[in-house]
């Protein structure tokens, strides 16, 4: 164990999505919902939401990736900062082709200490989960932040470079490290 | 005549004789002609014979029997001997002397015991056994000699039979004997078989499990304070063990060695162990071991703290805690690393563990932290230094009690006195004084304010009361932010300050909130609800609630005078206020309850007939939705008073107390829509009624054929409001369930008959309703016809008229659907077996007229009529049964119903979707609680799942309608397939040799048809795309994984 004392931020403090309350109708919330209205059988709820579309924004990449643990500890990448929202960014693959549904999703990873040799393997972790959830228009881009790790350079190159990846990916007891990180995953 | 016989006659007279026979006796044994036994038992005859004289000559005889004893002592090797022996010390007459020789014949003749067999060895220890239990004093005395004897002959003992009884025999020898000169060697002779590593085999008849084992040998190890140079050393040494279990058998083992061993004892190794076992709650690998050790820790402060009164430094306990505060003090420094937290619970254990123990670890923790919070450079650490006091004032609380403990007073002070107004300052600071958007920091200061006023003999009444203005503060003027954490963290801390100081929430929490409560609604402010809200959560004690009825029922009776009283919302939301709290107390155990019962059930019900009768100012009580929670609120008073008053309501049920010129329902002519409307509360008061109030209910004192019928033609005509209509359908139903006699129930068939039976193809929806809540009311207490009510049923599906059969293929869910009037609650019939009775009635018929309907379509012969909505109609009525029934009913008639199920999935139209939903619902539940198995039992799991992945897709446009609901929840079953493959719970021996997923030829199409639903464009629809293509990538596989 490298770190054995890092900081963990609390779960409470991790940025979620603000779910717009459910649509007040006539008795919002609390003791009032309790209590049902007398309906009628016959009717059936309404449905007018569906045509709203959700994109995919930062915010739910960073919920894709901010439970997986960390190998060391049994910790989540999120409780140790390693993956933080104003990180991840997303963009457009080809900014001159405007209807092109490319997108390239970039994640800046932060390890808790410079010299942190598992770097490459968290940074494939995310790299995995990832391409396991995201439909194939995105593209995406792992990387070390820079300034963070003292290799980050090298371990760029190789979560960079796609024959490396799948190369690493064909190593049964690395892939058993990565499954196991992304058990925690909800 | 036998020599005992002889014997006996002889030995009053000739002495010589006697001893003549007894020695015969003896050489008979020696030469086995007779056994030991037999000669005993002759005896018993005699020995316990009533005759005094007769008992001694008896005794004699044995006597002389003694010098066989002895002699057969040197033979003990002989199995027979030892059986011999095990019946003798059990005579009332076998001596002391006796029992050393048996002991030492035991000790001084079986060096060889550990090679021969098990029974063998286990009658010797069983002839131990019975000495140690019966002779204890005797084998005692021998001392050394039967200390090692025992020792020597157990050695090499590796059956757990007899193991289990050698770790008996030898605790008695630890906790009794005087073992200072043999602590190691009757250690060790227990100490070699740590661990325990025995796995009983299977099918074991004898039934001793691993954890038997490793009780008893604790006990041992526990057994005397002589132990503890040796055990505790060699236990800590397991500490460094790479297999969790033995060192959780190790922890054990010294938790209940620190149990049992002396204080003085306990303190000498105190240092020792905590520097051992902090690794283990430091870098915590396994979490039970980190508790195990906490609890370890925690015990031997708990040992330390016993007698002691006056908490001074030179106290072994203050010793012990020295080192260990220090490291946490250390460990606090930075309170937002991984290490903060296990030092919290370090803190936790031992603050608790007693008075002096939190005494000292208050007095050199808490100052420390005040100073570390004081330079803290950031909110995010202050907030976790808060969270190191909240630990220690929950162990205030449990060492010293809440407000309403009772009892177990503690002489000491509380150390926290001395920093009450620190406290009380950095915690209002914190709550009132940082932004107002810091939740969660803002959470945590009322949490740890919280622990502390309702510690016993803390904060003065004013403080807490300062404490409560805060959250009154926050309820009333401070803006909701994001998911309103905060105040529902305020509601929820009054709510449980009211358990204690409920005088402050009255006085001080109840006019605020109660000054902020409008006259009247005028539309243009509805702030109301959540004070309302606020209110109900707070006001369940007692007294708390006689004060909210009181200025709640005054509010609603003012509203009652107006001329322009304003929305009607606001009355509702103040009775509903009521009945939310009426629901969370036991109104029954209420001295006042009959107070609230004249004024609403009485008063209210009154005012609801003049209102109805248009004699009142405003048209409060003519609304529907006023009506239905007043009803509820009527309910719930009725029920909970004396049997006298309810008669009093059966009688007015109607009339509605009323002196009046209101017109009661049942049998009026040309009455208003206003009149009515009061069968709603009417059918509340009904539903309150004991069965015994029957006779009393107006119109139906003799005959209900009149009132039923007056019933059933008001609900069939289509003319009444929703309200009133769903009231008169249960009034219906709750008479004929209820009240109706098992004799006069064909008046009831009747009824449905005609209903059901008339000449025309259609019916209106207001009629079908009747109909099944007819139906209900008669199935759910399994009338008699209840088949032919079903198959009735069933056939109006198949009506030509589509309007029809869609109206009943709904109704199905109404009858076992729960309902809050015709509720076992309200004393309806419900017999245990009626939703299993019209499962197993409807399914097979369903299934049996869908597959003549598939014929008849496929087959082109008959001409095509407008029959194709008769499948979905009996698809629709299957799911509104489904939707109301539990799995384990349905899983015996999985195989009829999984292609109906399919079926049901099929249908792509938008009318289809309730239908799906039920369907993917109930699928769901089936693949939780039976795993994948039950479906390939049936054959399905393919076409299974094809049509789970079509109703994923999102295609607009396609005329195809899969709402995001759909496809979520079929997206779960898909996820639910992954992950319960092993089947649930297989029996222990049956094991199913590894085989091939049946999913497995599926995996390739699931894994590429939900990579396109992981770009649908709803959030929710995607994120259960991804948990149930990582469940299949992660768990569908060629063999099914080895457990560990």
């Amino acid at each position: 164990m490298e770190n054995s004392n890092p900081t963990i931020l609390n779960a409470a403090d991790l940025p979620t999505r603000n779910r717009p309350t459910v649509k007040s109708g006539d008795y919002p919330s609390g003791i009032f919902a309790a209590v049902p209205n007398p309906a009628d059988f016959l009717s059936s709820d309404s449905e007018d939401d569906d045509l709203l579309e959700e994109p995919i924004d930062e915010q739910e990449i960073y919920d894709l990736i901010r439970s997986i643990s960390d190998p060391e500890h049994p910790l989540s990448l999120g409780e140790l900062a390693v993956v933080s929202l104003p990180d991840i960014f997303i963009k457009p693959t080809l900014p001159n082709v405007p209807d092109s549904p490319l997108q390239t999703v970039t994640v800046l990873i932060t390890p808790t200490i410079t010299h942190c040799s598992l770097a490459t393997v968290i940074g494939l972790g995310v790299r995995v989960r990832l391409e396991q959830s995201l439909p194939p228009r995105f593209r995406i881009d792992v990387r070390i932040k820079e300034g963070t790790h003292s290799t980050g350079d090298e371990v760029n190159k190789q979560l960079g470079d796609k024959e490396r990846v799948a190369a690493a990916l064909e190593n049964g007891a690395l892939m058993q490290v990565i499954a196991k990180m992304m058990e925690t995953c909800q | 005549m036998s020599a005992l016989q002889t014997f006996m006659l002889v030995v009053e007279h000739d002495k010589e004789e006697a001893k003549r026979i007894a020695d015969s006796v003896a050489q008979d044994v020696e030469s086995k002609k007779a056994t030991l036994i037999e000669i005993v038992q002759q005896l018993g005859e005699y020995i316990n014979d009533e005759d005094p004289i007769l008992r001694g000559k008896a005794v004699s005889f044995l006597t002389a029997i003694q010098v066989l004893t002895t002699f057969f002592g040197d033979r003990i090797e002989d199995g027979g001997a030892v059986a011999g022996l095990e019946y003798l010390q059990g005579l009332d007459r076998f001596t002391k002397e006796l029992a050393v020789e048996t002991a030492e014949a035991l000790f001084g003749n079986f060096q060889d015991l550990q090679s021969r067999s098990q029974s063998q060895r286990f009658q010797v220890y069983q002839l131990l056994n019975e000495l140690m239990s019966k002779h204890r004093s005797a084998l005692r005395d021998m001392g050394d000699d039967s200390l090692l004897g025992t020792v020597d002959l157990m050695t090499g003992e590796k059956d757990p039979r007899n193991l289990m009884i050698v770790f008996s025999i030898l605790k008695v020898v630890m906790m009794e004997w005087d073992v200072t000169n043999h602590a190691e060697l009757l250690f060790d002779s227990v100490y070699n078989y740590f661990p325990i590593t025995f796995r009983p085999p299977p099918n074991d008849p004898y039934g001793i499990t691993a954890q038997d084992l490793k009780g008893r040998l604790q006990e041992c190890i526990s057994a005397s304070r002589h132990f503890a140079p040796h055990a505790i050393p060699s236990l800590l040494d397991k500490m460094d063990s790479t297999s969790p279990n033995v060192k959780k058998d190790a922890l054990n083992c010294l938790i209940a060695c620190i149990n049992s061993y002396d204080p003085d004892t306990v303190s000498r190794y105190s240092i020792t162990l905590w520097e051992v076992l902090k690794f283990e709650i430091l870098n915590a690998q396994e979490e039970i071991l980190s508790e195990s050790s906490l609890e370890a820790l925690s015990a031997i402060a708990k040992r330390l703290s016993e007698g002691v009164i006056e908490t001074s430094q030179d106290l072994p306990l203050a010793q012990y805690l020295h080192p260990i505060t220090k490291e946490c003090n250390e460990q606090l420094q930075e309170p937002q690393h991984k290490q903060a937290k296990p030092a919290q619970q370090i803190l936790s254990s031992l603050s608790s563990a007693s008075a002096v123990a939190f005494t000292l670890i208050v007095q050199t923790v808490v100052a420390p932290i005040f100073t570390i919070y004081q330079e803290a450079d950031g909110i995010a650490k202050q907030r976790a230094l808060l969270d190191t006091l909240a630990v220690l004032f929950q162990s205030a609380l449990h060492v010293f009690g809440q407000w309403t403990t009772r009892g177990g007073e503690i002489p000491q002070e509380n150390p926290l006195l001395e920093f009450k107004d620190q406290f009380s300052e950095t915690l209002g600071q914190a709550l009132m004084g940082s932004a107002k958007g810091e939740i969660s920091f803002r959470v945590t200061a009322m949490k740890g304010f919280l622990r502390l006023s309702t510690l016993r003999n803390f904060f003065q009444d004013n403080e807490i009361g300062l404490f409560v203005q805060y959250l009154d503060e926050i309820l009333l003027k401070e803006e909701s932010v994001g998911r309103d954490d905060l105040k529902k963290e305020a509601i929820s801390t009054l709510a449980e300050i009211s358990k204690h100081k409920p005088r402050l929430i009255m006085d001080i929490t109840f006019p605020a909130f109660v000054a902020t409560l409008p006259d009247q609604d005028d539309g243009t402010n509805t702030a109301y609800l959540s004070t309302l809200d606020t209110l109900a959560q707070i006001s369940v004690e007692r007294d708390i609630f006689e004060t909210l009825f009181r200025r709640l029922f005054s509010k609603l009776s003012v509203l009652l005078q107006k001329e322009q009283p304003g929305s009607a919302a606001y009355p509702r939301a103040i009775l509903m206020t009521l009945l939310y709290v009426m629901q969370q107390r036991d109104m029954k155990a209420d001295p006042n309850v009959e107070l609230y019962f004249d004024k609403v059930v009485l008063g209210l019900c009154r005012s609801v007939a003049e209102s109805a009768s248009g004699q009142s100012k405003n048209q409060i009580l003519n609304d529907p939705t006023i009506l239905d929670t007043l009803g509820r609120l009527c309910n719930l008073l009725t029920r909970a008073v004396s049997v006298q008053k309810q008669a009093h309501v059966a009688q007015n049920v109607y009339t509605l107390f009323s002196t009046g010129d209101f017109v009661p329902v049942p049998f009026s002519q040309g009455t208003t829509v206003d009149q009515e409307r009061t069968i709603i509360i009417s059918t509340y008061l009904l539903a309150a009624l004991s069965k015994d109030c029957g006779n009393l209910i107006p119109y139906a004192t003799s005959n209900m054929s009149g009132l039923l019928g007056d019933l059933v033609q008001r609900s069939v005509s289509d003319s009444a409001e929703p309200a009133t209509h769903l009231a008169l359908l249960r009034h219906l139903a709750l008479l004929v369930n209820k009240f109706l006699s098992k004799e006069d129930l064909n008046i009831s068939e009747k009824l449905f008959d005609s209903l059901i039976s008339s000449e025309e193809q259609s019916f209106t929806p207001a009629k079908i309703r009747t109909i099944f809540w007819l139906a209900k009311a008669l199935v759910l207490r399994i009338a008699p016809t209840t088949t032919h009510i079903l198959t009735s049923l069933l056939g109006l599906l198949s009506s030509s008229d589509p309007k029809t059969s869609s109206s009943t293929a709904r109704g199905f869910a109404i009858l076992l659907g729960d309902d809050d009037v015709l509720s076992a609650k309200n004393g309806a019939t419900i017999r245990l077996l009626s939703k299993q009775r019209v499962f197993t009635t409807v399914i097979p018929l369903i299934s049996s007229r869908i597959r003549e309907v598939n014929i008849a379509g496929n087959g082109q012969s008959t001409p095509v009529e407008s029959s194709d909505h008769i499948k979905p109609a009996h698809l629709t009525a299957l799911s509104g049964i489904l939707s109301t029934i539990s799995t384990t009913l349905v899983l015996p008639e999985l195989p009829t119903l999984l292609p109906l199920l399919l079926q049901s999935l099929d249908l792509q139209t938008s009318d289809s979707v309730a239908v799906r939903a039920a369907t993917l619902d109930t699928l769901g539940v089936i693949i939780r609680d039976n795993g994948v198995a039950v479906i390939d039992k049936c054959g399905h799991v393919h076409s299974l799942v094809q049509r789970l992945l079509k109703t994923t897709e999102s295609r607009p446009g396609t005329g195809v309608v899969n709402p995001p609901r759909l496809r979520v929840d079929s997206l779960k079953c898909i996820y639910l397939l992954a992950t319960k493959q092993a089947p649930v719970e297989s029996a222990p021996n049956a094991r199913i040799p590894p085989s091939i997923s049946p999913l497995l030829p599926e995996k390739a199409q699931v894994l590429r048809s939900l990579r396109a639903v992981l770009d649908d464009p709803k959030r929710d629809v995607r994120k259960a795309a991804v948990d149930a293509r990582s469940a299949w990538l992660r768990g569908v596989d060629d063999a099914p994984e080895e457990d560990d």
